[in-house]
């Protein structure tokens, strides 16, 4: 029982950390809540303070995964991320940040 | 463009708290970000750190500003700041928006 455990903790620490993989096909039906700042250039946020929303196409697709899942576990601040992160599964996760980050790949 | 351009003069001008940033200044500043980022900021030494060259400038400086309050956290980025001072932070954000990079705006 104990080997077996351990066997098991061993197979799941040698998966990489959120496995799933993306699908940037299918991202291009869950993008509409992000295409609304970040599909517009120049666009500004008006909440919680103004400055430019970042430019998001081209990061890697670890980098865009990383970021959605702090903050749909509340350790990155922006509020308006925090609501709309917190209805991703880590598929949808996996789909965004494979399509956002081929998409700036040139 | 010309009014634009006269209405963001007038923004920096009527906010003193703004230290304005120098690129050029913010260049003699980056080794230290160069080592994960990239000299220019494009070509970051691993998936994990992103890519900053081209990113709006304001974003940068308001991510460097998260990190030294504490409001965004990462353990490398949280010890860089740390000595970084309001004018620091906003030369390297000028610095590194004003690169050239893969960055884009997609739908």
């Amino acid at each position: 029982m104990r080997i077996s455990l351990a066997f098991l903790l061993l197979c799941t620490l040698s998966l990489p950390a959120h496995g799933q993989t993306g699908n940037a096909e299918a991202a291009k039906g869950k993008n509409s809540w992000c295409m609304g700042c970040h599909g517009i250039p120049m666009y500004k946020t008006a909440f919680p303070e103004v400055y430019y929303v970042p430019k998001i196409a081209g990061q890697s697709p670890e980098y865009i995964a990383k970021a959605l899942q702090e903050y749909r576990a509340g350790d990155r601040s922006h509020p308006t991320m925090r609501g709309i992160a917190r209805h991703l599964t880590d598929q949808d996760i996996a789909d965004l940040a494979a399509y956002y980050g081929a998409g700036g790949a040139k | 463009m010309n009014k634009l351009l006269a209405l963001t003069l007038a923004a920096c001008m009527a906010s003193p708290a703004f230290a304005g940033g120098d690129a050029a200044a913010g260049k003699q500043k980056s080794q230290a970000c160069a080592a994960c980022h990239g000299a220019d900021g494009n070509t970051p030494a691993g998936p994990d750190f992103p890519r900053i060259a081209g990113q709006h400038e304001d974003y940068l400086l308001k991510a460097l500003k998260d990190y030294k309050s504490g409001a965004r956290k990462n353990a490398i980025m949280g010890g860089q700041v740390s000595a970084l001072s309001a004018q620091d932070m906003a030369d390297l954000a000028a610095f590194f928006a004003s690169q050239r990079g893969s960055l884009a705006v997609i739908r």
